[in-house]
């Protein structure tokens, strides 16, 4: 009996060994679903054979998929097989939002993946223009008129402005149609926008010129070099304060790994591991600063805790995206 | 000023910046002669070899490239009907007309020097306007946008002899393309069918490869023909006759330089408007515009020449406002902020040595890009005179490459291959593939300036906006010119005849 029992155990013990997916020698593809020569691929080419180094896999390929903004190749993982050899690597705000703005193409749904870790983000602020007026985020509240905010589509900038409007408890006049940065900075300046929401890195000139104001941060926390210029979360209305804070949390996910549903644990915790380690990697660092693509690590597990908050909050969110979508079509 | 001037030449005499200046614009032809591989390519691949040098010989190499991008596309779409990149398209439309009739090293001498002139009288007009750039910067708008878009349509009256309605009807096509994938406005999914590629639309270098090289071969194949009409050895044109030609018409490189650098200055109006307003511009203050779409010379002269121009004024709204005009300037300004350059009006006072600096990267690479040209424009003249059955393979290798380089994916390999077969029979039942893509082209830029001249000043917005109003009269005018020195010159044919 002793001895049926041991050998139930050990077989147990074998078959639960079998069904666990190291990634240790294997070969790993990192699907990048953006354009070939762009930001996300660069930083994918950069990372990947420090992934490799840490995770002792045989390999990390980059494989870019391109389709759909980012759709086409998050589908394509959405289906691969979870042992860990298959991962990907976008923006995550962009899958989040096409998911909850309730996109055709979307097979995949975001609250099931497993995050694997950020390689960088890049805080976003709310500039206004001279000609607004406005000097201050409490203005914005005060307005008694609409907020013009010139967009270039139904991205990031577009949906997060959406949701501090409603946050703030103003008017909103959304102008579609401009073409980049470069023209929505420039109807700012000339006066057709009131502001614009932009990376601190891309209003630096037009700040600093005493064009545009920065007003708010889009942040989870307030940006060192400005630091008098308040977090979205503070200047929302109470009751809309957790919307605000999911929208910053999610906009921090940034630059992401991460994998299809029901990855295997034991491949999760070797590739969140990798991928910490790889990112605090001294020649990766050194690399990153030769290529100018500056790393803002996360560890996966503080990124998948965000995604149940933006989960959690999406009940008030997603009516307040829809109904802009509404408005613009 | 002229300190500023004489130390941003003086910064460039380093050997590490002259060096790197001949590296960036050999490396610039070699992609602008690739298709589907631009000056934004150029500059990202480039970027990581660019840490730790000096500020000058960075620009250098950067800037040096993104310039000879532009020629190199131009030296494919005269030869091979194969723009190298968008911008490139209208070189199509009397270059190769010129390659077909053996005056290609003609139009490769016309092209290098409008270029070289363009990029000069650019960079020249770029330092005397530096005063005045903001106020005009901040007069225009989209409603303004909206009619310089409408000029460029104006041309597609040039392509459509012999039947107006076939050249509408090309025109609608191109349009009817142009709005596959994401609405502009709305971010609404418009002719996908379900299938997850269109949602991105339809790539415009693959169209462009398509149309005109793909079918170019095909026709070549059907026909069994050399591209060039006449047999090798019988070409009478020189490079010089070109660089001459650019040098008598020197009042249309001057007003294409000018409308350059005003359209690179205008962020939201792309190079490919460019290229299409100058020859717009060209066909109708031309006392001849039938010669326009058979190999006119002025047709290659306008568009090179407010291309070279285009450049200086792309600096521009980063100076003026430190705004990046573009996708190039957006990679430029990665660089210039990890040299502790912040990109602004205060560069215009605290550093403008590095401004003139740049002035002077424009000119001399111009200039180096040109002398490259001239010498190898003799050699590159007589690659159409290859025997089909080395050139249809040779080239359409080259062509599909570059629509699988676009975005990577084979689907546009597969759309490139069956534009080739549009093309093919639009160019044989005389469906003008010009204003196929002058519709996709503008189709775009139409439809998000109306939207936002709309939504910002209302639907009389035409009557609220004084220099959209005078540009809209200047469309109606010029685009009735042609017409009535048509009626006029039959007129006195027929008083004469009686």
């Amino acid at each position: 009996m002793t001895t049926r029992i041991a050998s139930l155990l050990l077989a147990l013990c074998l078959a639960s060994t079998a069904n666990a997916a190291s990634v240790v020698g294997e070969r790993i593809t990192l699907i990048v679903p953006n354009s070939a020569g762009g930001l996300m691929a660069r930083y994918a080419h950069m990372i990947a054979p420090f992934i490799a180094k840490h995770a002792q896999a045989d390999d990390v390929r980059v494989r870019i998929m391109t389709g759909g903004g980012n759709i086409r190749g998050t589908n394509y993982l959405w289906f691969a097989e979870p042992d860990g050899t298959t991962i990907g690597f976008t923006s995550i705000p962009s899958l989040i939002l096409a998911q909850l703005s309730g996109s055709e193409a979307v097979q995949f749904d975001t609250t099931e993946l497993v995050y694997l870790g950020r390689a960088a983000t890049e805080p976003r602020v709310l500039v206004v223009g001279t000609e607004s007026g406005i000097t201050s985020a409490d203005q914005l509240k005060t307005l008694g008129r609409p907020f013009v905010y010139p967009s270039q589509g139904t991205d990031e900038d577009f949906y997060s402005m959406v949701v501090l409007a409603n946050a703030l408890g103003m008017e909103l006049k959304l102008v579609m149609g401009y073409d980049g940065n470069a023209d929505t900075a420039m109807a700012v300046i000339r006066g057709d926008g009131d502001g614009q929401i932009t990376s601190w890195r891309a209003s630096l000139g037009t700040i600093q010129a005493g064009d545009e104001h920065p007003v708010i941060t889009l942040g989870t926390e307030r940006y060192a070099p400005f630091p008098d210029v308040p977090t979205a979360t503070e200047v929302a209305l109470p009751e809309s304060r957790e919307a605000v804070q999911a929208i910053a949390n999610m906009l921090d996910m940034h630059r992401g790994f991460f994998g299809p549903p029901s990855l295997d644990g034991q491949a999760t915790a070797e590739l969140r591991a990798a991928i910490s380690a790889a990112l605090d990697d001294p020649e990766l660092i050194a690399e990153s600063e030769r290529q100018r693509l500056p790393l803002i690590p996360s560890p996966g597990a503080v990124e998948q805790s965000k995604i149940q908050q933006i989960t959690d909050a999406s009940t008030v969110i997603v009516p307040i995206m829809q109904a802009a979508l509404e408005r613009i079509r | 000023m002229l300190e500023a001037i004489g130390a941003g030449l003086v910064s460039l005499a380093t050997p590490q910046a002259i060096a790197f200046m001949v590296i960036g614009v050999v490396y610039g032809l070699v992609v602008g002669i690739l298709p589907g591989l631009g000056g934004i390519v150029a500059i990202a691949l480039l970027l990581p070899f660019t840490y730790g040098y000096e500020i000058s010989a960075t620009l250098a190499l950067l800037l040096g490239a993104h310039i000879a991008t532009i020629w190199g596309g131009s030296v494919t779409s005269i030869l091979f009907q194969v723009p190298g990149a968008a911008k490139s398209l209208a070189l199509v439309f009397d270059g190769h007309p010129m390659t077909q009739k053996g005056e290609a090293s003609r139009a490769l001498g016309a092209s290098a020097m409008a270029a070289l002139l363009g990029g000069v009288f650019g960079a020249i007009f770029l330092a005397i306007s530096i005063p005045i750039v903001r106020p005009v910067m901040l007069a225009l708008g989209p409603s303004e946008y909206l009619m310089l878009a409408l000029w460029g349509l104006t041309i597609i009256a040039t392509f459509s002899e012999g039947s107006l309605l076939k050249g509408m009807i090309a025109t609608a096509l191109g349009i009817m393309v142009a709005f596959v994938g994401m609405d502009p406005i709305t971010g609404t999914p418009r002719f996908w069918f379900g299938i997850i590629y269109l949602l991105d639309g339809i790539s415009f270098p693959v169209a462009m490869i398509g149309l005109f090289a793909v079918a170019e071969m095909i026709k070549l194949y059907v026909k069994g023909e050399r591209i060039a009409n006449r047999v090798a050895g019988t070409e009478t044109s020189t490079v010089l006759d070109g660089v001459k030609d650019t040098l008598t018409h020197w009042w249309l490189v001057v007003r294409s330089s000018l409308l350059g650098l005003w359209i690179g200055v205008l962020p939201g109006v792309g190079a490919s408007i460019g290229g299409i307003a100058a020859y717009a511009q060209a066909v109708q203050t031309s006392k001849t515009p039938e010669r326009f779409g058979k190999g006119a010379v002025e047709g290659v002269i306008a568009p090179d020449a407010t291309l070279g121009a285009n450049e200086g004024g792309g600096l521009m709204p980063t100076l003026a406002f430190g705004i990046p005009g573009g996708e190039s300037m957006a990679i430029l300004l990665v660089a210039f902020l990890s040299m502790g350059i912040v990109p602004g009006p205060q560069m215009l006072t605290s550093g403008l040595d590095i401004v003139f600096a740049m002035v002077w990267i424009i000119v001399i690479a111009n200039v180096l890009t040109t002398l490259l040209g001239l010498a190898i424009s003799k050699h590159l003249a007589r690659l159409p005179m290859l025997n089909p059955n080395i050139m249809i393979p040779l080239v359409l290798s080259i062509c599909l490459f570059g629509a699988f380089a676009t975005r990577g994916t084979i689907v546009d390999v597969i759309v490139a291959a069956v534009f080739g077969v549009v093309g093919y029979y639009m160019d044989k039942y005389d469906y003008s593939r010009a204003n196929f893509v002058i519709g996709m082209v503008l189709a775009e830029m139409i439809e998000r300036n109306l939207h936002i001249s709309l939504s910002l000043y209302g639907n009389d917005f035409i009557l609220t906006r004084p220099i959209a109003l005078v540009m809209l009269i200047f469309v109606i005018v010029t685009t009735a010119l042609p017409f009535i020195r048509t009626w006029r010159k039959n007129r006195v044919a027929a008083e004469a005849a009686s």
